[in-house]
């Protein structure tokens, strides 16, 4: 991470946004608005995204609005110390982006083998099945980070995007009671 | 490979961690008038950098090496550990329980474990001395059912939410004694520094002082008296002569990953207990080809976490989940036995009714996703509540901290820490289950369950550098100073024998003063 780039995430710390590049330049957005804004994603491909969008809604109802797919790749395109990820939390091995690559690429290589199509073109009930073993273990065929692991990392992404926010926390009615407010709802 | 850099002006101390043993040994040899260096992998947060927030927060904790982990039960590393000035007591639940008389003579009462080489009384005049310096708040006499008489606290117990009283009616039940919860949290305003404003928001860095974090204690009072503090300053050997019998100072890359060599009369590691032996691991020489202060291999060994049995109620009423501390508002020993179960054997320790997050509402059912989990969230944010019942691991060799051949970005050897445990201590996991459930059962609680999965979870780690009466048992004697190289220092909780099963800092930072103490005292002879 250059100067520039270092000053420009610990100016978002206190802001409470996080710092998106947007046509070379970097800008202060919440992931929900860098979800809106279509803000081109660093690490992650076009097909990881779409899984991780549909994964995260499966988990969280509202996580893909939300800007799960956003928050990853802003948070794996930088340096782990400056990580905010629950996998953080979780002992996962640095450098992360390895461990979403692997776990959304086992995702989708364990749905095409069982489904004949990627985890996002699923239906709604299939990809809640899905979900669903992976959660105990149950999906065959599954190669990479154990399913229950990669299950528990991404609902916690997913938690956090929709409910950790200040609004996740207006929506479920729960004073935030800040000391050190995170500014734009986050 | 680092760039090289010459060397820093020759100090009194460096001392390594600026946590709360670390933190305690700078303040009383800074006030002695001794030139302190503190040195911390971390960088140096400010009290305005802590942000109320459970994502912001995970900023003040570890991300990835230098340990690895191992073993069936592997260790809460990350979630313990700490990348700040002022550690892990940066982001602790300061709750301040201390340790029993029984827990200082395992061995000589049940022929199990170790027994400490000093007894209660003689760390109980420095939790007295604690409480003065950073303000403990609590009811001491309330706690003299099971202990000891000593000073009462500064500060009368912190005040109580619903979702902590609901457990009394349980408690009261099943025959657990609930007293108000120790807590290094200011119930009034204390030495200038604000009360507490119960909300919640303690484990991710209390930005107004109320709770006894370093920044405001220990580390304020070091940096008052002329110590100086080096943030992101990574320590990777200690050094010594060429005989082998004297430290001479620390290696360490600073923040521009320059090799920095810091000499000493006096070295103080207060690492924590994986890097401490760590550090002594990697400093091998031809006069210490085992790592320093190894010759009987005990450095690294005898590696001990806590279990955690935690059990969840939901209620149907409002009982404001969100207020209070995560500090618990209560506690109880009432479990404290080491023989309190049959079948089972070590302490378990009892704690009541915390804050909780959002996150933790959604770890309260770590099964549930989609619209359920969403449902639950809703009923979760008023009527949730939990109780946690910490249990004792015994102390065995074979867990340990090991090296391997995965490098650091210094070229130093990584380190494993291998922990799993044994038969007593998952039968002890399954009783205190079983009591936590009952406790849940007997209260009015719409729903309860036990918070059990496939993972036995940890907290605190302790272990790694013992001390004990002489080198064939120990690494350190009982104030941290190691048998084999006289100014060498351990610190915090790498030197227990046995952990008991209350939360430890509060001894931790009972420990540290009686060492600092003693080191000041005999200054002369140790420094040299």
């Amino acid at each position: 991470m250059t100067a520039i780039e270092r000053r420009a995430f610990v100016q978002g710390a206190g802001l409470g946004t996080l710092a998106f590049v947007v046509g070379g330049a970097e800008v202060l957005l919440t992931p929900r608005q860098a979800h809106a804004e279509r803000v081109p994603l660093r690490t992650l491909s076009a097909d990881q995204a779409a899984t991780l969008d549909a994964l995260g809604e499966t988990l969280v109802p509202g996580a893909k609005e939300a800007g799960i797919t956003q928050f990853v790749d802003q948070q794996i395109s930088g340096p782990p110390e400056q990580a905010l990820l629950q996998a953080r939390i979780l002992n996962v091995r640095p450098p992360f982006a390895n461990f979403y690559r692997a776990a959304l690429g086992a995702v989708d290589a364990a749905s095409t083998k069982n489904k004949g199509r990627k985890f996002a073109a699923l239906s709604a009930a299939e990809q809640h099945d899905f979900v669903g073993g992976m959660r105990v273990n149950t999906i065959d065929g599954w190669q990479g980070p154990p399913s229950p692991f990669v299950f528990a990392v991404l609902r916690s992404d997913a938690v956090d995007v929709v409910y950790s926010t200040m609004e996740g926390y207006a929506a479920l009615g729960i004073p935030y009671m800040p000391h050190i407010a995170p500014t734009q709802k986050w | 490979m680092a760039n090289e850099k010459t060397a820093n002006e020759k100090i009194d101390v460096v001392v390594v961690g600026s946590g709360a043993s670390g933190s305690t040994y700078a303040a009383v040899l800074a006030k002695a008038g001794k030139k302190v260096v503190v040195l911390d992998n971390g960088p140096e947060w400010k009290l305005t950098d802590l942000i109320s927030s459970d994502i912001w927060g995970r900023r003040l904790k570890p991300a990835g090496g230098p340990i690895l982990l191992g073993g069936k039960n592997p260790f809460a590393y990350a979630n313990q550990g700490a990348y700040a000035v002022g550690g892990a007591a940066l982001h602790y639940f300061a709750q301040f329980p201390r340790y029993l008389p029984t827990d200082f003579r395992m061995k000589s009462e049940h022929n199990r474990g170790h027994d400490w080489p000093i007894a209660y009384e003689d760390v109980a005049p420095f939790y007295d001395k604690v409480a003065a310096d950073i303000g403990v708040s609590g009811d001491a006499k309330a706690e003299e059912q099971w202990r000891p008489p000593g000073q009462p606290y500064p500060m009368p117990p912190m005040k109580t939410f619903p979702a902590g009283e609901v457990w009394r009616k349980g408690a009261a039940a099943t025959g657990i004694h609930l007293i108000p919860m120790a807590n290094g949290m200011n119930s009034t305003m204390f030495k200038g520094r604000d009360a507490c404003i119960y909300d919640g928001w303690c484990a991710v860095g209390c930005p107004i002082g109320a709770l006894a974090n370093p920044l405001v204690t220990y580390l304020g009072e070091a940096r008052k008296a002329g110590a100086e503090v080096r943030g992101l300053s990574n320590v990777t050997r200690v050094l010594t002569n060429a005989a082998g019998t004297r430290a001479t100072g620390v290696e360490y890359y600073d923040a521009n990953k320059e090799r920095q060599v810091q000499e000493a009369s006096v070295v103080v590691l207060a690492a924590w207990s994986a890097q401490n032996p760590r550090i002594l691991l990697n400093s091998a020489t031809d006069k210490h080809p085992k790592g320093l202060a190894n010759a009987n291999d005990l450095v690294g060994k005898f590696m001990m976490t806590h279990h955690i049995a935690g059990t969840w109620a939901l209620f149907d009423d409002d009982i404001t989940p969100h207020l209070g501390t995560v500090g618990a508002q209560f506690m109880s020993y009432d479990r404290y036995a080491k023989t309190s179960y049959p079948g089972a054997f070590g302490s378990s320790f009892i704690a009541a009714g915390t804050s909780h997050k959002t996150s933790d509402y959604a770890l309260a059912r770590g099964d549930l996703f989609g619209p359920e989990l969403a449902a639950f969230m809703k009923r979760a944010a008023r009527g949730l509540t939990h109780l946690t019942i910490f249990g004792e691991d015994l102390p065995q060799l074979e867990n340990r901290i090991e090296l391997v051949s995965d490098k650091d970005e210094y070229g130093l050897p990584m380190a494993r820490l291998i922990h799993s445990f044994d038969g007593d201590a998952v039968a002890l996991w399954n009783a205190n289950f079983e009591q936590g459930v009952k406790i849940a059962k007997a209260t009015d609680a719409k729903e309860s369950w036990p918070g059990k999965g496939p993972v036995m979870p940890t907290a605190h780690l302790h272990g790694g550098a013992i001390m004990g009466t002489d080198p064939s048992n120990s690494v350190t004697n009982s104030y941290g100073q190691t048998h084999e190289v006289a100014n060498l220092f351990m610190a915090g909780p790498c030197i227990f024998p046995t952990e008991g099963a209350s939360n430890p800092t509060y001894t931790i930072f009972a420990t540290a003063l009686r060492g600092a103490e003693h080191l000041a005292a005999h200054w002369g002879s140790v420094a040299g």
